[in-house]
């Protein structure tokens, strides 16, 4: 039924998850047009016009699905447990082919879009450049190029380190007139050799002045929190998406804070918790115990890492059962994460308490919403971008599913070929 | 190459239906060559190469296909599109962009089967930088030997991508300069060019600069190469004892096409190698054809397909003279320069044969005689043991019918075979040539 110049594509599966709050609909059908969707839902209500070209495909015993979206990524990064502070030291042009290679990858694991936050000077919007010149290709992309530190703050190394208001604005206006479409700014510090992690980076007036100025523009604001008081400040300022919020005194230690939950849940703000980022460090510990055994301080950083994990996940579930809308990305390839792997984070949003269903949602309607791109990608609706994942298996029983993966379409394209870089 | 090394201990068995080892002799029926490693082990007919009595090995049959060297293209432009934009637009776009076409390009030029590349004029450190990536096992690319920036006057050809100097001492110190950062030979373009400010008709260095370069280079243990567009630059060449003349277009100051047969014969006589590049020429007239098949030519531009046909002829009539008196005449695309797309070297080798070159002569002229060219015949452009292992398979034999390089079904490189990704992906690479063309 395929026609060599079809003015349709239609997909045909044993199951389809819209990326909308309804259960999976039995032997469904995704109509595709110029890269747009026409129609999706049970197969009998999928039908093209009368005398339409119309390219068929079959999936039998698979699942059709939006395409990923993958609220964080580091697409310079190379996911090998090397810092931040050495990634830095890299020269662009490396960098921006190394963010060629990430694209690419975490396209063909599933990820059809992907919100970058936070890249050395101008490599991502290099990348973008070489999309739109047809050199390369991957997902659609949501960048923040450079994110906003204090000096000496986490990521200040990527190129902006700011101070005060005027700065701040002034920076914020900068890397809107480059193409940014959010502002990332790290509100504690972090992994960053010289940053504070536990304590609060930028003044609330600071902060105020940067969220205001993205605003205006119409851009979204993400801000970094590896520690209580960013979260407090970050919300005092009216940011959009919190990430990582890590319940951390400045001592140090967990104190899971249901008033501040219930103001993230209150303010609607979205939070991107980074779970399995932080068990990079962990599997690599665990590896060195099997094969030659930990020094008495690994055992130490290994028993913490496991704590913290288990920290994280019970806020995890008691931010959800306050209604925090939580959604999902990876935050690779940072760290010891490397890309083409987003569907550790959505197993762990299982762990946490999701059901599977919910968990898939995250990673696609509700991670779309926080991009505030839901109007083009995370469901397959009629008038949104063609972006579809095909795997084999029911992902709503089970997120490994999401592993199988059979095609991904992007725009209505099928996405072929090595990808770039090694192969 | 980073992760993409093969264990030492694995053994590799390719077999096909006929095996040129690139040295020149009759293909081997049913030949066959044993990688081990990174490295050629054993070459010859299959039944007398095999590998040591139990040691794990891959093997590869291709019955009826042809079994050859990697070929080595010696001039390229890894940060060019081949969509016919001149240098100056290409220069325009930021170093980030332009690696990443290399990247895109150093793809191409593997997927078709070139295993070696010289690269002959990026912008800045476009090249070192993906040297740099490709050992840090972000990306593959063919084994590169790197000029880094070419050599230019104020004005000069190719200027715009870095390095424009005046004066001897001047030019001895970028030469160092491009050593210190990396080049592996050097790069002059000692006439004008395609570059808007330039003379393609004159020299462009003084003679006291060209043998400053050289010598220079020389000292290093480096090679050079000139872009020569006119006479005058060739004969500068020469006096200045370069390694290889590129284009060697024997054009006058007055823009009228004169082969001198002394000249020529000098470059014989010093063992110059001579790269013609004529299908970047024929490539722009191709573009004209394919406009001209699809929506037809306006009077002008019929007229500058006419004299792109004109000298086309020249250039092959040329090449076939120096092809008659032995020199060493060998394939360098110069893609992607101007209309030609990296991913397409064939059709330079082809026009060699069209010149006059032997199916057989085409062949080693992209495979040991480029090797030659660029001192690398010790390591690439050959089927022997000791040397690296980059092989490929054609279909078809191209000994017989050059036609066949263009069929490339596998690629080993460094004794891996390469994930050549769909046929569509290569696809996307080539570029065809008119329906209507007679050349």
């Amino acid at each position: 039924m395929s026609d060599a110049n079809p003015d349709f594509t239609l997909l045909r599966v044993a199951r389809l998850i819209d990326g909308g709050a309804g259960r999976p609909v039995e032997r469904g059908a995704v109509l595709m047009r110029g890269g747009e969707i026409v129609a999706a839902g049970p197969e009998e209500q999928v039908v093209p016009p009368e005398g339409a070209r119309v390219h068929e495909v079959h999936y039998e015993d698979k699942t059709a699905l939006p395409g990923l979206v993958d609220c964080h990524v580091h697409l310079t990064g190379f996911g090998d447990g090397r810092s931040g502070d050495e990634l830095a030291t890299l020269p662009d042009e490396v960098l921006t082919l190394q963010a060629a290679r990430n694209a690419a990858d975490h396209l063909r694991s599933g990820v059809t879009t992907v919100r970058d936050c936070g890249a050395k000077n101008h490599t991502t919007f290099m990348l973008r450049t070489a999309y739109e010149m047809s050199i390369t290709s991957g997902p659609r992309l949501s960048l923040a190029g450079r994110p906003l530190a204090i000096v000496g703050g986490h990521l200040g190394y990527f190129g902006i380190e700011a101070t005060g208001e005027v700065e701040c604005r002034a920076h914020v206006r900068q890397l809107v007139k480059e193409g940014a479409d959010f502002i990332k700014v790290t509100a504690t510090g972090g992994s960053t050799r010289t940053s504070f992690p536990t304590r609060p980076s930028f003044s609330p007036d600071e902060l105020a002045a940067i969220v205001d100025e993205a605003h205006s523009f119409g851009k979204h604001t993400v801000a970094h929190c590896a520690s209580t008081q960013g979260m407090v400040n970050a919300l005092d300022a009216g940011i959009d998406t919190i990430v990582h919020a890590m319940f951390v005194e400045p001592n140090g230690s967990w104190l899971y804070r249901p008033d501040v939950a219930e103001r993230i849940a209150r303010q609607g703000v979205f939070v991107n918790p980074t779970i399995h980022n932080g068990r990079g460090r962990v599997l690599a510990l665990e590896r060195k115990r099997l094969e030659q055994g930990l020094t008495e301080s690994e055992q130490a950083e290994l028993d913490g890492l496991l704590r913290r994990d288990d920290e994280r996940l019970a806020a995890f579930a008691a931010m959800r059962d306050a209604g925090v809308r939580l959604v999902c990305g990876s935050d690779s390839a940072w760290s010891a994460y490397p890309m083409g792997g987003f569907q550790h984070e959505v197993a762990a949003h299982v762990e946490g308490g999701m059901s599977h269903m919910e968990a898939i949602l995250s990673a696609t309607s509700a991670s779309a919403r926080s991009c505030w791109m839901d109007g083009e990608v995370g469901a397959l609706e009629p008038g949104k971008r063609a972006d579809v994942l095909v795997v084999d298996g029911d992902p709503s029983q089970d997120v490994g599913a999401l592993w199988n993966v059979a095609d991904v379409y992007l725009d209505g394209e099928r996405v072929t070929g090595p990808g770039f870089g090694v192969s | 190459m980073g992760v993409n090394k093969v264990a030492n201990d694995a053994y590799t068995l390719i077999r096909g239906g006929r095996l040129i080892d690139g040295l020149g002799g009759t293909p081997v029926e049913n030949g066959a060559v044993l990688l081990r490693g990174d490295r050629i082990a054993a070459v010859g007919r299959a039944s007398e190469v095999a590998p040591p009595e139990g040691a794990p090995t891959a093997t590869y049959d291709y019955p009826g296909k042809t079994i050859m060297p990697g070929m080595v293209d010696c001039h390229t432009h890894h940060n060019g599109f081949g969509d016919g934009r001149p240098g100056e637009d290409v220069a325009a776009q930021p170093d980030e962009v332009l690696m990443l076409q290399s990247a895109r390009n150093a793809r191409a030029s593997l997927v078709t089967g070139v295993t070696t590349i010289r690269e002959n004029g990026p912008k800045n450190t476009t090249m070192f930088r993906l040297r740099d990536a490709v050992n840090q096992g972000i990306l593959i690319a063919p084994r590169m030997v790197l000029c880094g920036r070419p050599v230019a006057i104020v004005g000069g050809h190719m200027g715009y991508f870095g390095t424009e100097v005046t004066g001897a001492v001047e030019a001895k110190r970028e030469t160092r300069r491009l050593i210190q950062e990396g080049a592996d030979y050097i790069k002059i373009t000692a006439t004008g060019g395609s570059t808007r400010t330039s003379f393609p008709l004159r020299p462009s260095f003084t003679l006291e600069e060209l043998r400053a370069i050289t010598e220079e280079a020389q000292n290093f243990g480096k090679l050079t190469a000139t872009h020569c567009l006119s006479t005058q630059g060739i004969i500068n060449s020469l006096d200045a004892g370069v390694d290889m003349i590129v284009h060697c277009a024997f054009m006058e100051a007055d823009g009228s096409n004169n082969f001198r047969e002394d000249v020529a014969e000098r470059i014989g006589e010093q063992g110059a190698f001579v790269n013609p590049t004529l299908h970047v020429g024929r490539a722009r007239a191709w573009t004209f054809m394919h406009k001209r098949d699809e929506q037809g030519l306006t009077a002008e531009e019929q007229a500058r397909l006419d004299d792109n046909l004109r000298a086309y002829d020249d250039k092959l009539n040329d090449c076939r003279r120096m092809q008659e008196m032995g020199l060493k005449v060998i394939t360098g695309s110069d893609s992607s320069w101007g209309d030609y797309a990296l991913g397409n070297t064939f059709f330079e080798t082809e026009c060699l044969v069209d010149a006059g070159y032997s199916a057989m002569q085409g062949v080693l002229s992209v495979t040991s005689e480029a090797a030659k060219a660029l001192e690398l015949f010790e390591e690439v452009g050959s089927l022997e043991p000791g040397k690296a292992a980059d092989v490929i398979v054609v279909d078809g034999n191209p000994a017989e019918d050059i036609g066949a390089l263009w069929n490339v079904d596998d690629v080993f490189f460094g004794g891996r075979l390469l994930d050549r990704g769909t046929p569509e992906s290569v696809d996307a690479f080539r570029q065809l040539r008119p329906d209507s063309s007679p050349i």
